[in-house]
């Protein structure tokens, strides 16, 4: 199990790193909705630009999200290479 | 021999037609496709309205069956899910459920599908597989799945889920006629949904389920799937016309709701991964990757477009080439139907007897028709301009680049497109206001929207500018920059007033922006011509028989009473009448300003339309064709005088006006919209008072200092 001291919001993920969605903070709705977009808890993203406002790629589908939605995800960066 | 599913083999009874037009709704992703088939469905039959009681739009089109039998498709709004976060989501929720009255539940349904994004496009399909309704899967899109390496089998996944499978390019027309020949069947298969409630959730379904069948008499398959609904959709989004639950079902939905919240269970959470790990075991059995996704070429031209230097540029340079189009590109059509709007007057003129009748004609009919029929080619060239950045998946880029500043006021990316449009008309960019989510957001948009400079101010900017700098020595410079000023004084006003609702009365947490971004596609010109003419002739519709109804009542005012002396010149007419007699009234409020009452009609009978505040100096400084160049007004107006003797349009006065016609609330069917698009009237009465109420303001501001100053 990730120390939490490996976890990091969305925003800060470094641009081309893949990570692994742990934590989905914000209200309700935005998490639901989330999870519902198939970017729930355990699935795989890559950033591909962004430090305030950030654009992801998961299973295929580029997503945009707000810095305070970006915020409100934290993820486990993984090795290069690794997936 | 195996047989096409439409013929039957010799002896098996052939179920009976049914009489009535079979139903089908068309339900998908956004940006899946789901328009371009409805379109390549239904060709010109479509009838485009509003659900009663909410701003949704409502479509309805025709095809045919492969029999010649006429088949009705109902084209939903998109959503990811059927847990509704707005109101578009909730009218497909309820349409789905029957929960509307004057939508009868359809009696088949098409679920559209991205198949280069299987995995997230199935979980609707899930949801949907829960009502137990004969459906139709159509994989669309299999050309850009193909391309990124995807291989899907059709077959195999009809088999899986046990209903029938289309594979299809809607954009090429690829698969159409499958798609015709599945709907003309007269039975489809029932679905074989393989999924398991998850264990943790089971009672509460069974009991949610009970309730429903019991106090919300519902059939037992709808019950089951509205109680999985009920677990998920967690506001509840309400719409008007949506039958409501019973308090019965409210009550055993909140006793399970406080049982998780007291053990921790994610009830949500819990439904939404069991979903997704039935749908991963699916794609594991149907959909083969030939090979790893390197960057698209998507990925490529985003490096670019949504780069934070480039991205900027670009925009620019397209925003630019928008506000190019409308004011420039359309001043030919413009003075086509300027032109010809004028002879059809001058026809009307001619050939009726003078009388109050050919007054209301050519006043009130063709008066009122006339700016609104003008300004129809800048609608329609901002319609085509949105349709293609829509069309090749700019626009959401757009909405993604404009976050950032967005955000300093509280709004998000979204609200960037509604105050676009409004710079053309605020009436398209209120009405687009429907795609944002959150309900505070939404009402912000719309009360500053009317903001934005709308073309409509162009001729009294013009007007006053004439007035103000006459001198054809003097720059084109100096003009352009205080137009550039009229633009940023609006903007940075609507910015101003985001910033200050969205702290105050629609304080709410920051705006949590997630959005998908379409792969980047061809423009269909086709698709964005129809939806240009569809748009315009809705607004032509709404707008135009207001501000005609509104001109007919402003004609009345301005001709009745009648002068006692039939000779009477028409500025004498107008000042005996209820405009004129109006005008006198609110001298007192607005000669704080530097206005008089000649002003104060103007002001007026802008309410129908502003740029009619031009032909209104016209008629009142007795100016004839004032219209049709503004030289002889601005000379008019450069001789009127106060009754002391004083310049009435002095510089001060012409600046001090303009920035009133930035800041005041004067369009009645902008309001109109308001009203509809708010379901209520405290929102417009609220808009025009502190919009009008922020120009008197100003306005005394700059009059009052600019005097002191010497000016």
């Amino acid at each position: 199990m990730s120390s939490p001291l490996h976890l990091l919001p969305l925003c800060q993920l470094p641009v081309g790193t893949t990570a692994r969605i742990c934590v989905i903070h914000g209200d309700e709705g935005f998490a639901q909705r989330v999870r519902e977009m198939g970017f729930g808890e355990a699935a795989l993203v890559t950033k591909i630009s962004g430090r305030t406002t950030s654009l992801c790629q998961v299973n295929g589908t580029r997503i945009a999200l707000n810095h305070d939605a970006a915020m409100a995800i934290l993820v486990e960066a993984l090795p290069a290479g690794a997936r | 021999m195996n047989l096409p599913p439409h013929i039957t083999s010799p002896g098996k009874k052939r179920a009976a037609v049914p009489d009535r037009t079979p139903v089908y709704a068309m339900v998908g992703n956004p940006n899946c496709g789901k328009t371009t088939l409805f379109n390549a469905l239904t060709g010109l039959r479509q009838k485009v309205g509003n659900y009663p009681g909410v701003t949704v739009e409502k479509k309805i089109g025709e095809t045919y069956s492969q029999h010649g039998k006429p088949i009705k498709i109902i084209d939903l709004p998109g959503a990811y899910s059927l847990a509704a976060r707005s109101p578009d989501e909730a009218v497909l929720r309820d349409v789905l459920l029957g929960r509307r009255a004057d939508t009868p539940q359809p009696d088949r349904i098409i679920c559209v599908v991205d198949a280069s994004n299987l995995e997230r496009n199935l979980y609707l399909v899930h949801q949907i597989l829960d009502l137990g309704r004969p459906l139709i899967v159509v994989l669309n899109m299999m050309d850009l799945a193909t391309g990124a390496g995807l291989h899907i089998d059709p077959k195999k996944l009809a088999e899986e889920l046990g209903v029938v499978v289309v594979a299809c390019e809607a954009v090429r027309g690829k698969g159409i006629v499958a798609l015709r020949l599945a709907m003309s069947r007269i039975e489809l298969p029932l679905a074989r949904h393989r999924w398991d409630v998850p264990a943790p959730i089971a009672p509460a379904v069974a009991e949610l389920q009970a309730s429903l069948c019991d106090a919300d008499q519902r059939s037992p398959l709808i019950a089951r799937a509205e109680a999985l609904l009920l677990l998920t959709d967690l506001d509840s989004v309400r719409v008007a016309g949506s039958k409501p639950i019973s308090p019965r079902t409210i009550e055993v939905l909140s006793s399970w709701r406080k049982r998780w919240e007291g053990n921790g269970t994610d009830w949500s959470g819990t439904l939404i991964r069991s979903r997704y790990e039935a749908i991963n075991q699916l794609c594991a059995q149907v959909l083969r990757r030939t090979r790893v996704e390197g960057p698209s070429i998507s990925d490529r031209i985003d490096r670019v477009l949504v780069h934070s230097l480039w991205g900027w540029l670009f925009f620019g340079l397209i925003m630019a080439a928008l506000f190019f189009s409308i004011f420039t590109l359309a001043e030919y059509p413009m003075d086509w139907i300027d032109t010809h709007m004028a002879a059809l007057g001058n026809w009307v003129k001619t050939s009726m007897t003078p009388g109050d009748l050919r007054d209301l004609m050519v006043g009130g009919v063709i008066g009122g028709i006339s700016p609104i029929v003008k300004f129809l080619p800048q609608i329609m060239i901002l319609f085509f301009f949105v349709g293609l950045l829509e069309s090749t998946g700019y626009m959401a880029r757009a909405a993604f680049i404009m976050d950032r500043p967005m955000s300093k006021v509280g709004l998000h990316g979204k609200s960037f497109i509604p105050l676009l449009g409004s710079y053309a008309c605020a009436i398209p960019g209120i009405m687009a206001t429907r795609t944002i989510e959150n309900a505070k957001d939404r009402l912000v948009t719309i009360l500053v929207a009317p903001l934005m400079s709308c073309s409509a101010r162009l001729p009294v900017y013009l007007l006053m500018i004439a007035t103000l700098l006459p001198n054809t020595s003097v720059s084109a410079w100096s003009k352009v920059g205080i137009m550039l000023l009229m633009y940023v004084l609006g903007t940075a006003g609507a910015f101003g007033f985001a910033w200050l609702f969205k702290r105050t009365l629609f304080r709410s947490a920051p705006p949590l922006m997630i959005m998908e971004l379409p792969p980047y596609q061809r423009p269909r010109f086709k698709e964005i011509s129809r939806q240009m003419i569809e748009r315009a002739w809705l607004f032509l519709k709404n707008a135009g028989t207001i501000i005609l109804g509104i001109s007919i009542v402003l004609w009345f005012l301005t001709t009745f009473p009648k002068h006692p002396d039939p000779n009477a010149t028409p500025d004498a007419q107008i000042a005996h009448s209820f405009a004129g007699q109006a005008g006198h009234f609110i001298e007192p409020v607005i000669k704080p300003l530097g206005f008089d009452w000649r002003i104060g009609i103007g002001l007026i009978t802008s309410f129908a339309a502003r740029e009619v505040f031009v032909s209104s100096m016209g008629v009142i400084f007795g100016v004839e064709s004032a219209d049709e160049d503004t030289t002889p007004v601005r000379d008019a107006l450069k001789n009127a005088r106060w009754p002391s003797g004083a310049v009435l349009f002095t510089p001060l006065v012409c600046f001090t006006l303009m920035v009133y016609y930035v800041f005041a609330m004067q369009c009645m069917s902008t309001v109109a919209v308001v009203k509809r698009e708010t379901n209520s009237w405290k929102w417009p009465l609220f808009q025009i008072a502190y919009m009008t109420g922020t120009a008197w303001l100003v306005c005394f501001a700059i009059f009052q200092v600019g005097r002191a100053l010497g000016f």
